[in-house]
């Protein structure tokens, strides 16, 4: 009811955006209007893989349904084209927006409205009819560009928004010359080149921006989260969900080492350390508790990780963080900064939001294979909580807890069952694999005891379960194992291949890492996922040990993608103020770094012009001397008509400074001769050296305003 | 305007000229612009149409500058009965002689005056146009020469005049230029009515050239240096003319001026230029005649056109 009165009161207004009023500016010709539809093309196809299908398909359909209309038009020789009705776009674009909001089942987004601005430049273009309409065209192409960089701010993403950067510099370049004199797309090498070349020479004023302009420490706003599913580890854990992220070739973080990497048994990258055990699904528990940091010791290790973003708080060290994790680039006076994260009680290093734009952050760690589990009220609630096990555990899980009970009665120390478990996994024929065949609704008790075949989170489930089930504190947690060193950078990748989940065992007052996969495979540990696996196994392309010719190709991009990563989209506030320490700027107050900015802007600005009127006087001195004298009568008052010859506009100054007839004579006459007389050196020099004399008699223009 | 790079022979040209000029402004009193573009036509050799209503000077113009250039004048008045031959002479069967004798018809002159062109049939306007085109007649299989220097000054009454017919836009591009004289101003005409017997002064002029010397004069013309920059302005002014000014076309305008009428735009103000005593021409000079040269190409009416050409130079941009 409301809403419809809205609409009944937003119908005249309406009515006044769209009515057909006369074009306002001067109307676009067919070549300004080509090159407009290519601007668009060039903005939306980077866009393609990120919006759904239809909206990609019905955006460009209506760019090339506005070049059609275009060609009919001027077959039928009307001349310029006829702009498709306002009153039908607005159902069509009403209708888009319905559409949308269908499809994504929101509206209030950042893909949704991605998706409606890509429908809408569309709809703008097919009524545009004047110069105005191509500018805010221009500027819209700019908005939809930057949504790119919402997807993606790798180096292929940037490549991607290259030819529509110069497109939007040449369309504007076509939009400011009279629209008759625009250039068709035919002419389209000296186009792009001009307009190429003053995008270079805009380039040092850019990276002056990027440089100087000061960045915020934390964005304005956030970005609307969306309900996209980004790879990743799951804040819970079940059978399948590990081994099925397994097969992803992305990228999860890359990490610069300050030394030598670890050795690869000891790439133990923590993630979610899950508790609670329903019987199938491992999850955490509900409040974290904060945590203390490990005493560093000896020497402790220390790196820059490069985090994807992947929609969740965690953030990944090596087991174990001895401090928290601070900005990537030390600035210097700047303690670091405690609230990138949180420690919690099991070791967890957890970010206040979600990590959704990618994150750089210094991390010191200690690779060890045990933490104290520290004392105080939580204790006894975390040892309970880590003995939990489901209800009706002995109906469901008969025969492991008869295992459990066998092996207990063995061995009595906790250390030596949790060992004989690891031997009962060595010595059994378990199979490592990442297609272990379906599970029932216990999955514990079937894995143990029929199937045998399991990745790795069956093994750190089934171990827990164990050792739950001899009154032994145990949990599973869940992370990155091992990564692979680029040697073109040298830095580490961790890929979602290297997800993995091992477990820990509380023993005497220790949390001991326990990881069952290697009792089983101990090549995953010290090789990788693809050096555990046999040929057989779907293992991705990227996980594989051989040295594959695109394997290579893919790391040296990869390494390039880092680079961009580390010093372009990574400049932060952080790093801009270590650069600025860096410079020696640091100290400086703001407005001083602030002139020293405009000064540099300035100087560049000041150089270029300055190089062009030096082209310009190089090429032809007697054109320049014109040009300044024509400049200095128009500042004192008697400015040249477009089309007044020299001799007409001398006369028009020497009746107006009468006093100076004289020398305005020798200076049209002497230009006259040099512009236009016959090419006789020697006349022409002549004339030259009269031209400066008499030019070196005229006063300045100030003096002669007054006079 | 002191140009100090004229030889001693053009300096001698143009002060011949400027007593030329002197002398046809006693007789055409206040109407110096016309003369000089008159001047002009003769010296670029294109023929000159004058648009205007009887009784403002136009044969006395005519006559003055044929006397005062020492050319052979002659006039025929169009009428709706005009014949070709009654033009371009006749060939009359000499009964003595036993042969054909051609009587040259009044085209074989020096100067000649059309008078009111757009009262005769097109037939005859063909005929005169075509002599005017190719200086030359055919006339029973001979072709005769025309004298050189040939020069046709054609008058016509503005269009609206009652028995007419206007000359088709291919015939209007044979002449180089058309010209109004108008109504003399207070003091002209008031000169003029005091001055006495205007005929008997013109047949009294005393001439000041004779047809080699214009020969000469017109090849000096022809000589004028035009630099390449003022070809751009020529052409811009061309494309101006053709709609291709960046603005809004003019309703009005006829059609653009043909690449024939650019030529004939440079020829001018070379001519133009020599009159006005300089080596080279300007964009002065081109702009001086360019309303004359392009009034009658692009409307109808010399005047409607005139200004049409103003308005085209001054929407155009020297380069």
């Amino acid at each position: 009811m409301r809403s419809a009165k809205v609409l009944v009161r937003a119908l005249p207004l309406a009515r006044a955006l769209f009515a057909r009023r006369p074009a306002r500016g001067v109307a676009l010709s067919a070549h300004q209007t080509h090159w407009l539809a290519m601007l668009l093309f060039a903005v939306q196809f980077p866009l393609l893989p990120f919006v759904p299908l239809w909206i990609g398909l019905f955006g460009m359909l209506l760019v090339g349904l506005r070049l059609l209309f275009l060609r009919r038009d001027r077959a039928h020789g009307e001349g310029p084209s006829r702009p498709a009705s306002s009153w039908l776009l607005l159902v069509a674009a009403m209708v888009a927006g319905f559409a949308i909001r269908q499809d994504f089942g929101y509206f209030a987004g950042r893909d949704p409205c991605v998706a409606f601005l890509f429908i809408l430049l569309g709809i703008k273009f097919l009524e545009a009819r004047s110069s105005r309409d191509g500018a805010l065209l221009v500027c819209l192409s700019g908005f939809l560009l930057v949504a790119l960089f919402f997807y993606s701010q790798s180096l292929l993403a940037g490549f991607a928004a290259l030819p529509a950067l110069l497109l939007i510099a040449a369309t504007l370049q076509q939009l400011t010359v009279p629209a008759r004199r625009a250039a068709g797309l035919a002419a389209w090498r000296s186009v792009l080149g001009s307009a190429g070349r003053m995008l270079l020479q805009g380039l040092p004023l850019a990276l002056l921006l990027f440089v100087f302009f000061p960045r915020l420490s934390a964005p304005l706003w956030g970005l609307p989260t969306d309900r996209s599913a980004k790879t990743g580890l799951s804040d819970r854990m079940a059978p399948g969900l590990i081994s099925e992220l397994s097969l992803s070739d992305a990228v999860a973080f890359r990490v610069d080492f300050d030394g030598a990497p670890p050795p690869a048994r000891q790439r133990y990258w923590r993630g979610p350390v899950f508790s609670l055990y329903d019987g199938r699904e491992w999850s955490p528990l509900p409040k974290p508790q904060p945590g203390r940091f490990e005493p560093a010791g000896s020497a402790p290790i220390s790196y820059v990780v490069t985090l994807e973003p992947h929609d969740k708080p965690w953030l990944f060290a090596l087991d174990f963080a001895v401090a928290p994790p601070g900005p990537a680039a030390p600035t210097g006076d700047d303690a670091p900064d405690s609230t990138l994260a949180l420690l919690t009680r099991d070791q967890q290093l957890i970010a206040p939001t979600p990590v959704t734009q990618p994150l750089r952050y210094r991390q010191l760690s200690v690779p060890k294979a045990s933490f104290s589990a520290g004392d105080g009220r939580w204790r006894t609630e975390e040892i309970a909580a880590n003995l939990q096990l489901p209800r009706n555990f002995a109906r469901t899980h008969p025969r492991t807890l008869a295992l459990a009970n066998e092996l207990r009665g063995r061995h009595v120390g906790d250390a030596e069952f949790a060992g004989a478990v690891l031997s009962h996994f060595n010595e059994q024929p378990f199979v490592y694999t990442l297609s272990p065949p379906p599970l029932g609704a216990y999955p514990v008790d079937g894995f143990l005891f029929d199937t045998r075949r399991g990745f790795c989170e069956h093994y750190a489930s089934a171990f827990a379960v164990l050792l739950r089930a001899a009154g032994i504190p145990a949990r599973v947690v869940t992370g990155y194992q091992g990564g692979e060193m680029n040697p073109r950078g040298n830095y580490m990748i961790v890929r979602q291949s290297d997800a993995h989940a091992w477990t820990e065992v509380l023993l005497d007052g220790r949390w001991q890492r326990y990881d069952p996969t290697a009792a089983v495979s101990p090549s995953r540990i010290e090789m990788g996922l693809g050096g555990a696996l046999p040929l057989g196994e779907p293992v991705p392309l990227l996980a594989r040990l051989d040295s594959h010719w695109a394997k290579g190709l893919q790391l040296a991009w990869d390494a390039l993608n880092h680079d961009w990563r580390r010093l372009v989209v990574g400049f932060n506030h952080e790093r801009q103020r270590s650069l600025w320490q860096e410079l020696d700027l640091g100290r400086l107050p703001a407005w001083q770094m602030t002139t020293i900015a405009i000064l540099i802007g300035t100087a560049w600005l000041g150089l270029l012009l300055g190089w062009l009127a030096w082209r310009r006087r190089r090429r032809d001195p007697v054109h320049a001397m014109w040009q300044t004298l024509c400049r200095r009568l128009a500042r004192a008052g008697v400015a040249r008509e477009v089309h007044e010859g020299p001799l007409a506009y001398t006369a028009r100054a020497a009746r107006r400074w009468p006093e100076f007839a004289a020398v305005f004579d020798i200076v049209g006459e002497a230009y006259a001769q040099l512009r236009y007389g016959p090419d006789v050196r020697a006349e022409r020099r002549a004339a030259e050296r009269r031209l400066r004399r008499a030019l070196q008699v005229l006063p300045r223009a100030r003096q002669l305003a007054r006079s | 305007m002191t140009v100090r790079t004229l030889n001693d022979a053009k300096v001698a040209t143009a002060q011949r000229l400027a007593a030329v000029v002197a002398q046809l402004n006693r007789i055409v009193v206040g109407k110096d612009e016309a003369m000089r573009l008159a001047l002009t036509c003769l010296l670029a050799r294109g023929h000159l149409l004058i648009e205007d209503i009887p009784g403002v000077g136009k044969s006395t113009l005519a006559q003055a500058l044929a006397g005062t250039l020492g050319l052979r004048a002659a006039r025929v008045q169009f009428t709706s009965d005009l014949l070709p031959a009654d033009i371009l002479g006749v060939s009359i069967f000499d009964a003595p002689a036993q042969a054909f004798r051609f009587h040259a018809g009044p085209v074989f002159n020096s100067v000649v005056l059309a008078d009111e062109i757009n009262r005769a049939p097109p037939k005859t306007q063909s005929s005169l146009l075509e002599a005017m085109e190719e200086r030359q007649v055919s006339i029973d299989g001979t072709t005769r020469k025309l004298p050189d220097p040939f020069f046709v000054i054609a008058t016509q009454n503005p269009v609206e005049q009652i028995g007419a017919y206007p000359l088709p836009e291919s015939q209007l591009d044979r002449f180089l230029m058309a010209v109004e004289l108008g109504y003399p101003d207070a003091v002209a005409e008031r000169d003029l009515l005091a001055g006495g017997d205007r005929r008997g002064q013109v047949a009294s002029l005393p001439a000041l050239a004779d047809p080699p010397t214009l020969l000469e004069w017109q090849h000096e013309a022809a000589a004028v240096h035009v630099a390449p920059a003022l070809l751009d302005y020529v052409q811009a002014l061309l494309a101006a003319t053709r709609g291709n000014t960046g603005g809004e076309t003019d309703a009005g305008a006829r059609r653009g001026l043909s690449p024939r009428a650019g030529l004939m735009l440079l020829s001018a103000a070379r001519a133009w230029a020599l009159l006005n005593a300089r080596p080279m021409v300007l964009p002065e000079d081109i702009q001086a005649v360019f309303p004359s040269v392009a009034g009658h190409r692009l409307a109808a009416g010399a005047r409607a056109g005139a200004l049409q050409a103003r308005a085209l130079l001054r929407a155009v941009a020297l380069p």
